[in-house]
C-alpha cells in the first residue's frame, strides 16, 4: 500500500508556520498602514456647496484667517464664518457670480449655510483653538499651506499620537504669537534658541494624560 | 447613643436580603436587560449587529458645519453666556445666574450678589432647566383640546370681557397661585378697577396662611417671619423643615452652616432643638431632637412657655401679660421633660440669639405664640425679621372654598386659572374638577395639559420663566427681573402677558408690561441706564421691604391653650408633607427630581406612607406591604415604609405624586395622598385608620445601596470632646497601612487638585445631587432600573441612622462621590488602561477605552463607579438634549463612568487663566457640587498651594480620609462632624464611632 503523505508533506508544518507568520505581519502591516487616521483621514477633501478658494482669498488677496474665523483666539472653536461676513464684500463683488448664489439665497432667505467638515476630530476630544494659539501654534502647524490650497484638504492625520507628539515636544512647533496665521513664516536658522525664548517667555506645559482632552 | 450606624430597618433587622445586597457590587440580575429579553437573546442580537457594524463603519461620517447666517453681536460661538435672571417660586423668588450656550440655557447657579441665593442653590432651582425642556409641556393654545393660536384666543377674550364688562364682573373668577411681583400687582389692580364684581382667590396646596393668620392675630396684621438663623446661637424648630422643604431653605442651611462653622473654629457652635413627628433633614441637623406627634406640638409650646416662665420671673411675668396661665398644659413626662429643661434653659440664657422657628403645619395659635415668645425673648428683630407681604397675592383658603362654592352654584360664568393644577391639588372635600364643570367657560394658563387643562374650555401654555419677561420680590423684599433667555420653545404665554390681556383688554408683551411698572420705581431720568444695571446685577439694590417690630397684641398664649387641648384624639394622625424635591407636584414631570431620592427614606419616584417602627409592627406591617388608610371618608392603599425616630402614631403622606395629567415622567410615579386631603385638615388629618391591605407594591429606594460594611465611615463627636481632644477623628479613621503593590506615583508638580466635605455643615438637601446631573449629562434610569441598582448619581448623599431604631435615633448624611484615590484601586484591575492618573491627580475615566469589564467597580471600595448599563442616554427626547453641557461627554453604553471633580470646569480654568496670562488663583475653579452647596460644605482646590482653601481643610484635626487604612490615599477627604448637646442631655448622647 503507497503512503497516504508522501515524504514531502514533512515540510508542510514548517511552511504551514511560515505562511501563517508572513501572512500575520501582513494583515497587521495592512491594517497598521491602510487603517491608520494618516491613511485613511490624510487627503480628505469634501465637496463644500460652495467651491470657495482658500488660495483666492487667504493666498492671493492676502485675507488674514481671522477675518472669516474670529473666534480663534477667544473660543475653543474656530468659526466657519456667518453668511453676513461672506456678503461683506459680496455685496459689492462678484454679485452675479453662479457659484455664489448659494451664499446669496442664504442671505436672502436667513438659512443658514451647511458646510461640510473637513477637520473632525472624536465627539470625546475636546480640543481648544484659543489656548493653541496663545502658545503660539501657528495655523499651518495642524491645517498645512491653506493658503496654497484650492479646496480644504486634511493635511495632517490628527489622531492622538500625533497630537501627542506635539504636546511632548512643543518647542519645534511653536513660534512667536504674532506669526501664528503668517502662512509662510518659516523658524529662523537657531530654532532651538526661539523655542527657549518662547519657553521662558511663556512657559507651556500641555497635557500628555487624558483628561488634557478627554472629559 | 450606641456606637453603631445603619442604613435601615433592614439592616438592623438583619434580614439576608440585605445582607446579599452588600455582597455583590451590583444586585442579582443588574446585568439583565429590561422587558423580558434574555441576556443570550441580547447577545445574539448584538452578534448581528456587530458583524453589520463592521461594515458601516467604513463610510466617513459627514459632520456639516452651521454657521449663523448674521450673527448676533454677543455671541461667540463655543463661549457660555452667563444671564442673571430670577425664578419665582410662591411668595419666594430666587436670584439666578444662568449658563447659555449659543442661546440655549443648560446650567443655573445662585446669583452670589443676590440675597435670596448668595450664590447656593437647591435642589428645585437646579432642576428648573430641565423643566424649561420638557417636550410634554403643552405646546398649543386649545380650544376643547383642539389646536388654536394665540389670536385666537384674544379674539375670543374680547368678545367674552364684552359681557363681563357691562355688569362689573360679576360672573367673572380668577384664581391664581400665590405670588409677590409689582408687576402682577399692578395688573391685578388694574383688573380689580375693570372688573370691580369679579372674584379673586389665590390658592397654593402647601401654603403659608397659617403662618400669616398667626401673625395677624399677634400683631394686628399679616407678617412674614424672616429667619435669620446665621445671627442664632439656640435654634427651636418646631415641626419645621428648615432645610429641604422650605422656600427659603437655601438661607436656613448657609446661616445654619455658618453657626457650626464657628464652632468647629473654636467660636461658639449653635445648637439646634428639632421637635417634630416627621424625620425631617432638621431632624438630621439638630443637636437634641424629640420626636412628637404633630398635633401634640401646641400643648409642647405651652409646656415650653411655662418653662420659659419659670426660668426667668421677668419674662414670666410678661408672658403672663400675654395670657400664660401657669397651669393647663399637661406636665411632660420623662425624656420631653429633660428637653423642654434643657431648651427653655438656652431659650433665656441667649435672649436675642435665640430662635424659635415652626412649621405651616401648626395652626395659626401656635404661629401667634411663636411670634409672641420671640419677642418676648427679645429675638424679634435680631435672629427672626419680621416683614410685611408686598405687592403679594396671599394665599387663602376660604376664599378658594368660596370660589369653589360660586362655581357649584353656578354663579361663576368664566374662570379664569393663571397656573397652578387645582383640579389635582385642591382638597378632595372641594371636588374642584366636579365644580369646574359647572363653569360655562374655563381658561386655563398651565404648563401642560394636565388635569386641569383637560377640562379648560380655553388652554394657553404657559411660558417658562427662562422664556418669558416678569418681576419677582425674594422673601425679604429684594426686587428683582425675571429675565429670559430664550424665546418661547413652545409659543407659551407668561402669567404677566395672560393678567395684561384680561386687566386692559390689550394684548402687550411682557417686556412692555414690566417696564411699564419699572419706570416709576426706577425713575424716569436715566431709566435705561437703571434697567440696564438691575438686569446685569440681578437684582434691584437696596429694595429690600422694612423690618417691623410687632407690637403684640391680645393674648396670644390662652388662644394657644386652647388649639393645645385641642390633643391628639383617637386614631392615626395623617402628616400630609409636600415633596422634597417635586414639592406639590408642579415639578412631577421632572425626571431628575423624580429620581432624586427623599432625603430621608431614600426612595425615589414614590411616595410610600411613612410609619415608625413600633406603628408598623402593631399594623403588622412591613416596607412594601401596602396598608389601607381611611380619614373623613375616604380611602387610600399605598405601600408602607419604616422610617425610625418617626413619631408613634402618626403617618406621614408626600404631596405631589399619582398625577394624571403630569406627562410621561410623573404620570402613574406613587399615589395621590391629596385624596386624603380636606379643607380643614390640610397638613394634619386626625382619627384616620390604617389598616393592611394585603399585597404589596415594589418600592426603589437607594438607602441600602454603596454600603460599606462595618468600617468607620462618619465620624463624629460632642464640640467639647473634640476641644478636649482634636484628633478623635485621625485615631478613629485608622492608621493608613501604607502597604501598596505597585510602587507609587509621587505627585509634587503643578496643581493636584483635592477636596473636602465638612459633615459638620452638610444638611442633606441634595441640591449637589441635581448640580451634578445637570453639570456632566447624568442620565435619569427610572424606577425599575434604580431597584436593580443602576441609579447613575456620580455623587450619592448616604444617610445612617445612629442610636436606638425603636427610640429617637439620630442621623447623619455623608456626601460620597469619587474620592479620586491617589493609589486607586479601581486603575489597578482595569485590563484595558482605561482608568488611569492624570498629572494632576485626577482618577480619570476613558470612556471610549472602557469596554465595560465592570472589574473597576469590583474594586472600588467606596462604591462611586456608575455603570451605563443600557443606552440610558440614547432615547433622550430631542428638547432635552438641548439641556445638556456640550463640554461633558454624553457616554454610550457598556462604559463606566464616575465623578471627574467636573474635569471640564478645571480645563476652562486653566485655559482662561493661560489666556489672560496670570496664574489660577483659588477659587477660580469651582466644581458643580461645590458652587450648589447652599451650607458651604464641600470645598475644591489646589493642595499645592498652601493657602488655598481646601490645603487649610486638609489641616484641619477634624479631617480624615475614608477608609484610610485601605492605602488608597483619597483626594477627597471628610471633616468630622460635631454635635452640640446640652450638657444636662449630653450623658446619652455621647458619640463613638463604629459601623454596623
Amino acid at each position: 500500500m503507497a503512503q497516504i503523505l508522501p515524504p514531502w508533506s514533512n515540510r508542510l508544518p514548517l511552511a504551514g508556520a511560515l505562511a501563517a507568520g508572513l501572512g500575520g505581519v501582513a494583515v497587521v502591516g495592512f491594517f497598521w498602514y491602510f487603517g491608520s487616521p494618516r491613511f485613511t483621514d490624510v487627503g480628505y477633501q469634501p465637496t463644500q456647496p460652495v467651491p470657495y478658494s482658500h488660495r483666492l482669498h487667504a493666498g492671493e488677496l492676502g485675507l488674514d484667517c481671522r477675518y472669516c474665523h474670529a473666534s480663534v483666539e477667544v473660543s475653543a472653536v474656530a468659526n466657519v464664518p456667518p453668511t453676513a461676513a461672506c456678503m461683506n464684500c459680496h455685496r459689492v463683488v462678484k454679485r452675479d457670480s453662479e457659484k455664489l448664489a448659494p451664499i446669496r439665497d442664504s442671505a436672502a432667505s436667513g438659512r443658514p449655510m451647511r458646510w461640510v467638515r473637513v477637520h473632525e476630530l472624536p465627539d470625546f476630544a475636546y480640543f481648544a483653538h484659543n489656548v493653541h494659539v496663545a502658545a503660539g501654534i501657528g495655523c499651518v502647524t495642524c491645517h498645512g499651506r491653506i493658503d496654497e490650497m484650492e479646496v480644504v484638504t486634511q493635511m495632517q492625520p490628527l489622531s492622538m499620537g500625533w497630537c501627542l507628539d506635539c504636546h511632548r515636544n512643543p518647542g519645534p512647533n511653536r513660534r512667536p504669537v504674532s506669526e501664528v496665521t503668517n502662512m509662510k513664516w518659516t523658524p529662523p536658522k537657531d530654532a532651538a534658541a526661539l523655542a527657549a525664548r518662547l519657553q521662558t517667555e511663556r512657559p507651556v506645559h500641555p497635557p500628555t494624560t487624558c483628561s488634557g482632552c478627554h472629559r | 447613643m450606641s456606637g453603631t450606624y445603619w442604613r435601615s430597618q433592614r439592616q438592623i433587622d438583619g434580614d439576608p436580603e440585605f445582607q446579599t445586597l452588600q455582597e455583590r457590587e451590583f444586585p442579582e440580575g443588574a446585568s439583565e436587560p429590561p422587558d423580558g429579553i434574555t441576556r443570550r437573546d441580547l447577545m445574539t442580537l448584538l452578534g448581528a449587529s456587530l458583524s453589520l457594524a463592521g461594515l458601516s463603519a467604513c463610510r466617513r461620517p459627514i459632520e456639516h458645519i452651521v454657521p449663523y447666517v448674521t450673527p448676533p453681536e454677543e455671541i461667540i460661538p463655543g463661549v457660555p453666556r452667563f444671564y442673571a435672571t430670577t425664578m419665582p417660586f410662591g411668595r419666594s423668588a430666587y436670584g439666578l445666574i444662568v449658563e447659555s450656550h449659543e442661546g440655549r440655557p443648560t446650567k443655573i447657579e445662585g446669583n452670589p450678589v443676590h440675597p435670596s441665593t448668595l450664590g447656593a442653590s437647591s435642589v428645585r432651582t437646579q432642576a428648573s432647566v430641565l423643566g424649561l425642556y420638557d417636550p410634554d409641556r403643552s405646546q398649543h393654545v386649545l380650544l376643547s383640546g383642539q389646536p388654536k393660536s394665540w389670536a385666537d384666543f384674544t379674539a375670543a377674550w374680547a368678545a367674552i370681557e364684552k359681557t363681563h364688562l357691562q355688569d362689573g364682573g360679576a360672573g367673572l373668577a380668577l384664581l391664581t397661585e400665590s405670588f409677590a411681583s409689582p408687576t402682577l400687582a399692578r395688573l391685578a389692580a388694574a383688573f380689580r378697577a375693570r372688573f370691580p364684581k369679579a372674584t379673586w382667590a389665590t390658592w397654593e396646596p402647601v401654603s403659608d396662611e397659617n403662618a400669616l393668620e398667626g401673625l395677624r392675630r399677634a400683631a394686628g396684621r399679616p407678617l412674614d417671619a424672616v429667619l435669620r438663623v446665621e445671627r442664632a446661637r439656640v435654634i427651636l424648630s418646631l415641626d419645621a423643615d428648615l432645610f429641604a422643604t422650605d422656600p427659603e431653605s437655601i438661607l436656613h442651611a448657609r446661616g445654619f452652616s455658618a453657626g457650626r462653622k464657628t464652632g468647629a473654629d473654636g467660636g461658639e457652635m449653635n445648637r439646634l432643638y428639632a421637635v417634630e413627628a416627621v424625620f425631617s433633614p432638621t431632624g438630621i441637623m439638630a443637636d437634641h431632637r424629640l420626636r412628637l406627634a404633630t398635633s401634640r406640638i401646641p400643648g409642647f409650646l405651652m409646656a415650653l412657655a411655662q418653662a420659659l416662665a419659670a426660668a426667668d420671673a421677668a419674662l414670666g411675668g410678661r408672658l403672663a401679660a400675654l395670657g400664660l396661665q401657669s397651669q393647663g398644659a399637661t406636665a411632660p413626662d420623662g425624656e420631653a421633660r429633660a428637653f423642654l429643661q434643657a431648651v427653655a434653659g438656652d431659650l433665656v440664657a441667649a435672649k436675642g440669639k435665640g430662635l424659635i422657628a415652626i412649621g405651616p403645619r401648626q395652626p395659626p395659635e401656635a404661629h401667634a405664640a411663636v411670634a409672641a415668645l420671640n419677642v418676648a425673648l427679645g429675638n424679634a428683630g435680631e435672629t427672626v425679621i419680621y416683614k410685611e407681604p408686598a405687592e403679594a397675592a396671599v394665599a387663602s383658603g376660604s376664599a378658594f372654598a368660596s370660589l369653589v362654592a360660586a362655581m357649584r352654584g353656578g354663579a361663576v360664568k368664566t374662570l379664569v386659572i393663571l397656573g397652578g393644577n387645582p383640579v389635582y391639588s385642591a382638597p378632595a372635600d372641594l371636588e374642584f374638577g366636579a365644580a369646574m364643570k359647572k363653569v360655562p367657560v374655563g381658561i386655563v394658563l398651565g404648563d401642560a395639559v394636565d388635569e386641569t387643562s383637560a377640562l379648560a374650555t380655553w388652554h394657553v401654555p404657559r411660558a417658562h420663566f427662562l422664556e418669558s419677561w416678569g418681576d419677582a420680590r425674594a422673601f425679604g423684599g429684594t426686587l428683582s427681573v425675571v429675565q429670559p433667555l430664550i424665546l418661547p420653545l413652545y409659543g407659551g404665554k407668561s402669567a404677566v402677558e395672560t393678567l395684561g390681556l384680561l386687566a386692559t383688554g390689550k394684548d402687550a408683551p411682557g417686556y412692555d408690561l414690566v417696564r411699564d411698572t419699572w419706570k416709576p420705581l426706577l425713575g424716569a431720568a436715566d431709566f435705561e441706564r437703571h434697567w440696564s444695571r438691575v438686569l446685569h446685577d440681578g437684582l434691584f439694590a437696596g429694595s429690600e421691604t422694612a423690618a417691623v417690630v410687632p407690637a403684640i397684641a391680645g393674648r396670644p398664649l390662652q388662644d394657644l391653650a386652647r388649639a393645645a387641648a385641642d390633643g391628639a384624639g383617637d386614631g392615626f394622625e395623617l402628616v400630609f408633607q409636600p415633596s422634597a424635591a417635586i414639592h406639590d407636584g408642579r415639578y412631577a414631570n421632572d425626571s431628575w427630581l423624580q429620581e432624586l431620592p427623599d432625603p430621608i427614606t431614600k426612595v425615589v419616584w414614590d411616595n410610600p406612607a411613612l410609619l415608625s417602627p413600633a406603628t408598623a409592627r402593631s399594623l403588622g406591617v412591613a416596607n412594601e406591604d401596602l396598608v389601607r388608610i381611611d380619614s373623613g371618608g375616604r380611602s387610600l392603599t399605598l405601600p408602607a415604609f419604616v422610617v425610625p425616630g418617626q413619631a408613634d402614631g402618626t403617618v406621614v403622606l408626600t404631596l405631589g405624586y399619582g398625577r394624571t395629567g403630569s406627562g410621561r415622567v410623573g404620570n402613574g410615579a406613587g399615589f395621590d395622598a391629596g385624596a386624603l386631603r380636606t379643607m380643614t385638615a390640610l397638613g394634619l388629618a386626625k382619627g384616620a385608620r390604617v389598616t393592611r391591605a394585603g399585597g404589596t407594591y415594589d418600592l426603589a429606594s437607594t438607602q441600602e445601596h454603596g454600603s460599606m460594611e462595618g468600617h468607620p465611615i462618619i465620624l463624629e463627636a460632642p464640640v467639647e470632646e473634640f476641644r478636649a481632644h482634636p484628633e478623635f477623628a485621625q485615631e478613629a479613621a485608622g492608621e493608613d497601612r501604607d502597604e501598596a503593590l505597585f510602587t507609587e506615583k509621587t505627585y509634587d508638580k503643578g496643581h493636584q487638585w483635592g477636596m473636602s466635605i465638612d459633615l459638620n455643615r452638610c444638611v442633606g438637601c441634595n441640591a449637589c445631587m441635581v448640580a451634578c446631573q445637570s453639570e456632566n449629562n447624568v442620565p435619569v434610569v427610572g424606577r425599575i432600573q434604580v431597584r436593580k441598582g443602576r441609579v447613575m448619581h456620580w455623587i450619592r448623599v448616604d444617610r445612617y441612622f445612629t442610636g436606638d431604631p425603636e427610640g429617637t435615633p439620630q442621623a447623619v448624611v455623608q456626601p460620597v462621590p469619587c474620592m479620586q484615590c491617589e493609589n486607586a484601586p479601581c486603575e489597578q484591575v482595569c485590563p484595558v488602561a482605561a482608568t488611569v492618573h492624570d498629572e494632576e491627580g485626577l482618577n480619570v475615566m476613558v470612556y471610549n477605552r472602557c469596554i465595560g469589564t465592570r472589574y473597576c467597580s469590583n474594586n472600588c471600595p467606596y462604591k462611586v463607579r456608575r455603570f451605563n448599563f443600557f443606552n440610558f442616554t440614547k432615547d433622550t427626547p430631542e428638547s432635552l438634549k438641548l439641556a445638556q453641557n456640550p463640554d461633558v461627554t454624553v457616554r454610550a453604553r457598556g462604559v463606566m463612568e464616575k465623578c471627574t471633580y467636573c474635569v471640564q470646569r478645571i480645563n476652562a480654568g486653566k485655559i482662561d487663566a493661560k489666556l489672560h496670562g496670570r496664574e489660577l488663583k483659588d477659587g477660580d475653579i469651582k466644581t458643580a457640587c461645590q458652587q450648589a452647596c447652599p451650607a458651604e460644605a464641600i470645598t475644591f482646590g489646589d493642595l499645592r498651594l498652601a493657602d488655598s482653601q481646601v490645603a487649610k481643610t486638609k489641616k484641619d484635626p477634624r479631617n480624615y480620609g475614608l477608609l484610610n487604612e485601605l492605602h488608597t490615599r483619597p483626594r477627597t477627604t471628610y471633616l468630622a462632624r460635631l454635635r452640640n448637646p446640652h450638657p444636662s442631655l449630653a450623658a446619652k448622647g455621647a458619640a463613638e464611632g463604629g459601623h454596623a
